[in-house]
Parts: structure tokens; C-alpha cells; sequence
């Protein structure tokens, strides 16, 4: 038994664990693929490849988006961050400025929203995080709006760098292996560095951390500016497959992008889960709309199932717990 | 005069005074710009009703948010479950299957209840945090919201019958605000219910300690929710005489941002149905005050976003500042 402020220590060793969340999502990873085989004849490397630009600009936010939940932290602006980076960078593109200039701008726009979030989470510690990026959610999404004037919406007129940015080598799409670049080093840092340990300490009790020596306000300004940056990457990618932006643009981007790491098994609390199962669950849901799009099923079907999905994956692991408690009680009382 | 002091302090110290304080203000600066400028008055029944009928749907959920709130939750599916609710009410009137408004009313209230019972249950009985299942529930209601309308949606001449109860002059959305906001007072200050909500978001364990059971009250809260949520479908349908499977989309900050504003507290036990009604009401007036004093329309989220902002970052200095001075007055 555990209060409300602490956690239990659980001594006993385990016995070889069973069950694993990833060895889950990769059984369900393949189920996925043997559905789309099955259904749609048309579903193969290639049309998957070709597919993918358009859904995978989310998956670079996902990372980051790791880290903060894993810190237990929240950020719900990166929908926004995403709209205003991608209207910024329009307006670099229609001012003939280079391409160059245009990522930097699309990344610095990101970053510095990143900057502004983690700078008034830091000065302003008793706030959680969910109101203040609330707030920020409606300024930046406003900030864009009112540069793109009473149309609501811009274009690029230079499509061209952004197209060869949507490209692909072979038949491998550029975003796919920069997602796979990004999952390498976001996976290194949290798994093999002090700093990724320090952020699970930091999720798993904050004052303990803090009382460690453990720079608690440094690692957190950190993980909103990187996912600010993730933000302005995302838009670049997004702005590659849609040239243009308008005010719905990254629309419910941020809850997508929960929703793939809980459904990766990161929990909301904060100091449990890891990229891996988050990478295999978003590209799980990437591949499950792409499926459904070959299919034609309209895109709105597929909300009940990741919702459905994303419901059950949290309900198993609780209801086992749950179980295993029993179970303990049980022999508890058996014992005396 | 030591009495006096001490009625300024509480009254300095109390959201809702500072609230109306503000509010009023900004009515006052509003209506001048209006009067003077030779537009009429701000302050005219016309626009008050306005103000109510185009901020009904958040006033109404903000009640249930704020119940939500109170016990530490949240729930951001409440846009989803407005939409389910508001599409097969829709869908069920272009139909022709039903065209009685007070039934179809309650169906969306009970749809909706049904919809906030298992978000309760699960958050409830799973021990999941609310934020977690409720977003499952967001894509799942939307989702369905999508199915039921078949890529079709309601137009006024489908509801024709069904708008007459939410058209602009009827009395209608009134009546179902001043119930619901007269209800809630007395449910929250003074029956046991209301302040089980409270003492279940004050400490959770002090609470089950003594007595109260915690996963009751948290899946009734979200079953108030649900109902608002559902009623908010159906009046939302009425109101703006269509149903869309993608209405109301995001609403759900929207509330949140008025119960905030309201000086609901997100880790619980702290807001009043007082409250709650002035920050709705002061997010409506910004709102409607905002294209008059000559700003266009595309300022309002952004205008929005810096107030709900600044009221957050405001409460915590004047927090800050009140523990100091009382930190000062136990060392003297």
C-alpha cells in the first residue's frame, strides 16, 4: 500500500518478465501489416512508401514529446507551433528568400515558441504546464492567424525546395529516414546518457531529484525548447507535402502526438516508458492510416480506432496490476 | 476600523470581487467607445442577449468543467461528445424519425450522460489519468460523430422545427442557462454532493478516510459532464439551426480557458459556481467587445490566448505576494 505521495519499492525479484508492452505493439505492428494484405491489394512497400510523406511530419514531434511526458510534464501548443512555423515560413518563401534561410527561419520560429513556453514554466513554477501551454496554444495559433490576414490561409510560391524536401531516395521517402536518424539519437540519449536518466528521475519524483543535485528547471526549459524545434521540423515536413498552411493547420497535432506515445506505453505520470514502444506505436498508427486510405475509408473512421486503441492500452496494464494486487492480498491472508 | 481593514483584505483577496471589478471596468471603457463614437450603447438588451446566446454552449459546459476541475480531473472530450450528441440528434431529424425538440433534448442529455459514464468508470475504476482516457473518448465520439453522419450534415431546412427553440429572440437558451446556473449554486454550496466534490478534489485520501466514496463521486462528475455536454449538442444544433459532424471543434479549451479564467484551480478543490459564470462571461465579452472597439475578428484568439495568459501569470504574483506578507506578519 501507497499513498498518494509515495511510491512502493517492490523487492521481491521478478520472475522473468512475461510480457512486455513493445513485444505487444510489434504483434500488433504485424497484425497491421497482414490486414493491409490482406484487404487492399494494392498494399506493398512501394505504395507504403509513397503514401507516408503526408502522415509521418507528426512522428518528429512524438520524440520530444516523449521526453516531456516522461519529465511529467505536458505541452499542448505544438499544434500551434506547427501553424505559426509553417505560416512564417510561407512568408519567407513568398519573399523569394532562399531555402536555407527559409528552414532557419521554419526552425528558429519553432524554437522560440519552444523558449517562450519552458522560460514562463521556469519563472513560474507552480503553474502546471497544461494551463500555461493552453495559453500559449491560443497566442501562437492567434499570432498566425492574424499575419495570414481575413483569407485565413497562405501558399507557398516557391514550391520547389520544399518538393525536393518531400522527395524521396530510391524509393525511400527523405522524411522516413530522418525519422529513423531521430528515433536512433532520441532513443540514445534517454537510454544511455545521465541525461536521459536524470529525466526519469525527475518523472518518477521531483523534489528527489531536486535534493539530488539533478538541474530540475535546466532539464525542463531543455525538453520544451527541443520540442519547439521538433515543432518547426514537423511544419517543414508538413509544409512539403501541403505547400501552404491556413488556420486549421496542426489542428489536434498535439493529441495525436500523445496519444502515439501513450499508446507506446509512456505514462502521463511521468518516469515510465521509453521511445521504443512510442517509435513501434507510431508507426503502427502511420501504417494503419495509410491502410485505410487505400482502402478509401474516409479519414474521420479511423479517430474511433485510435481511440479505441489508445483506451485499451492503458486499461491492460492497469487492470493487470490490478489482478496482480489481488493476487499478492490473497496470498497475504492465505500466509496468516 | 480594524473591521474595515479586514473587509477590504477579503475583498482584495477574492477572485470573484477582482473579477466583477474587471468586468465592469471593461463594460464601462467598452460602452463609452461605443457611446461616444456615435454607435449607440454597448449595453443594449440586443447585445446582452447576444453575449448570452453566442456563449451558451461554453457557459452551460463550463459547469460541468468546473465539477470536473474540482475533483482534480479534466475531461477534453466534451467537444467530441457535444458533437456525437448534436449529430444524431441532427441526423434523427433529417430522417424524419423524430421531430419532438423536448425529446429529442433529452436523448442528446442521455446520450450524453452514457458517454460520460464510461469515461467515469474507466478513469475511475482503472485508475487512468483522466486526461488520457478522455482524449480515447475525444477521437472516439468524433469518429462516431463521422459514421452516424454518413458525410452528410443537417442544414437549417432538416432542423427547421428544432431551431425555433434557440433562434435569435427565443427565450429558450436562457431558461436552460438560468436553471442550469441557479441549480449548480445551490447543488454546490449547500446539498452533500456538491461538497463531497469538494472534498474528494481537496485531498483525496482524507476523503475515502472518511467515508466518502471517492470512485462515486468521480464517475457522477463525469456523468454531470456528459449530460452537459449532450444538452450542449442538442442546443448547439438549435442554435445555429445545422448539425456538422466537426462542430464545436476545440470547444473544450474554450472552457477550460473560461473555468481558469474563473479562478478554478486545476489541482483541484478550489472554484465556484460564481466564478465560473464571471470568467465565462468574461471570456464572452471580450469576445463581442472586441470587434466593436475596432479590432477584426482575427484578433480575437489572439487577444484571447495573452488573457488567459496574463490572468494565469497574475494570480500566481499576487499569490506569491499574499504568502510573503502573511510569511512576514507570523515573523513579527
Amino acid at each position: 500500500m501507497a499513498g498518494k505521495s509515495g511510491r512502493t519499492i517492490d523487492i521481491t525479484p521478478r520472475k522473468g518478465k512475461f510480457f512486455r508492452w513493445e513485444t505487444g505493439l510489434i504483434f500488433i505492428f504485424i497484425a497491421v501489416i497482414i490486414f493491409g494484405n490482406i484487404v487492399s491489394p494494392s498494399f506493398n512497400v512501394k505504395s507504403v512508401f509513397m503514401n507516408m510523406p503526408k502522415y509521418l511530419a507528426e512522428m518528429f514531434m512524438m520524440f520530444a514529446m516523449g521526453y516531456i511526458l516522461i519529465i511529467a510534464e505536458i505541452d499542448i501548443s505544438v499544434g500551434s507551433i506547427v501553424c505559426l512555423a509553417a505560416t512564417m515560413t510561407c512568408f519567407a518563401n513568398n519573399a523569394g528568400l532562399p531555402m536555407a534561410a527559409q528552414v532557419i527561419i521554419c526552425l528558429g520560429v519553432g524554437t522560440l515558441c519552444g523558449v517562450l513556453n519552458g522560460e514562463i514554466l521556469t519563472h513560474f513554477q507552480e503553474l502546471p504546464s497544461m494551463i500555461v501551454t493552453l495559453g500559449t496554444q491560443i497566442i501562437f495559433r492567434g499570432i498566425a492567424e492574424v499575419s495570414m490576414g481575413s483569407g485565413g490561409s497562405i501558399s507557398l510560391s516557391d514550391t520547389k525546395g520544399f518538393a525536393a524536401l518531400g522527395g524521396s531516395i530510391g524509393i525511400v521517402p527523405i522524411a522516413f529516414i530522418l525519422i529513423i536518424i531521430a528515433a536512433v539519437c532520441f532513443i540514445f540519449i534517454l537510454s544511455k546518457t545521465t541525461t536521459g536518466r536524470k529525466m526519469y528521475a525527475i518523472g518518477s519524483n521531483h523534489t528527489t531529484a531536486l535534493y539530488s543535485g539533478i538541474k530540475v528547471q535546466k532539464i525542463r526549459r531543455n525538453c520544451y525548447i527541443l520540442i519547439g524545434a521538433m515543432a518547426g521540423v514537423c511544419a517543414m515536413f508538413m509544409l512539403a507535402t501541403s505547400f501552404g498552411a491556413n488556420t486549421t493547420t496542426g489542428q489536434g497535432f498535439e493529441m495525436d502526438v500523445i496519444s502515439m506515445c501513450v499508446f507506446g506505453g509512456i505514462a502521463t505520470t511521468g518516469g515510465k516508458g521509453n521511445l521504443i514502444g512510442a517509435s513501434i506505436a507510431g508507426f503502427t498508427i502511420v501504417l494503419l492510416k495509410i491502410v485505410l486510405s487505400l482502402l478509401n475509408i474516409s479519414g474521420q473512421t479511423i479517430l474511433v480506432i485510435i481511440g479505441i486503441l489508445l483506451i485499451v492500452s492503458v486499461m491492460i496494464p492497469s487492470i493487470n496490476e490490478q489482478i496482480t494486487n489481488k493476487k499478492k492480498k490473497a496470498a497475504l491472508a492465505a500466509k496468516a | 476600523m480594524e473591521e474595515k481593514t479586514s473587509v477590504w483584505k477579503r475583498l482584495r483577496s477574492s477572485r470573484e470581487v477582482s473579477l466583477v471589478l474587471i468586468l465592469v471596468i471593461m463594460l464601462i471603457a467598452v460602452e463609452c467607445i461605443q457611446y461616444f463614437g456615435g454607435n449607440g450603447h454597448f449595453l443594449s438588451p440586443t447585445n446582452i442577449g447576444q453575449i448570452f446566446r453566442n456563449n451558451a454552449l461554453t457557459m452551460l459546459m463550463a459547469l460541468g468543467m468546473l465539477c470536473v476541475l474540482l475533483t482534480a480531473g479534466i475531461d477534453i472530450s466534451i467537444a467530441s461528445t457535444l458533437g456525437f450528441c448534436g449529430m444524431v440528434v441532427g441526423m434523427l431529424q433529417k430522417n424524419h424519425i423524430c421531430q419532438n425538440t423536448l425529446l429529442l433534448f433529452l436523448l442528446a442529455a442521455v446520450i450524453g450522460l452514457g458517454c460520460g459514464l464510461l469515461n467515469g468508470l474507466i478513469i475511475a475504476k482503472c485508475h487512468i489519468a483522466p486526461i488520457i482516457v478522455s482524449m480515447g473518448f475525444m477521437y472516439i465520439w468524433r469518429g462516431l460523430a463521422y459514421v452516424v453522419s454518413g458525410n452528410q450534415w443537417a442544414s437549417g431546412a432538416d432542423v427547421a422545427h428544432f431551431a425555433e427553440f434557440g433562434k435569435d429572440g427565443s427565450a429558450g437558451p436562457y431558461i436552460v442557462l438560468i436553471v442550469a446556473y441557479v441549480a449548480f449554486f445551490i447543488i454546490m454550496k449547500w446539498t452533500r454532493f456538491g461538497r463531497r466534490i469538494y472534498a474528494v478534489g481537496s485531498n483525496s485520501e482524507a476523503a475515502s478516510v472518511s467515508g466518502i466514496n471517492v470512485d462515486r463521486v468521480l464517475i457522477s462528475v463525469y456523468m454531470i459532464m456528459g449530460f452537459l455536454a449532450g444538452l450542449s449538442g442538442a442546443l448547439s444544433v438549435s442554435i445555429y439551426a445545422s448539425a456538422q459532424p466537426n462542430m464545436q471543434y476545440g470547444k473544450e479549451m474554450d472552457v477550460i480557458a473560461a473555468c481558469v479564467i474563473g479562478g478554478v484551480s486545476m489541482n483541484g478543490g478550489r472554484g465556484s459556481v460564481v466564478g465560473t459564470f464571471l470568467g465565462a462571461l468574461f471570456y464572452a465579452v471580450l469576445a463581442k467587445a472586441l470587434p466593436l472597439v475596432g479590432l477584426d475578428s482575427i484578433w480575437q484568439n489572439l487577444i484571447k490566448g495573452v488573457v488567459v495568459l496574463a490572468v494565469v501569470l497574475l494570480n500566481t504574483l499576487t499569490q506569491r505576494a499574499m504568502d510573503r506578507s502573511n510569511l512576514e506578519r507570523r515573523e513579527m
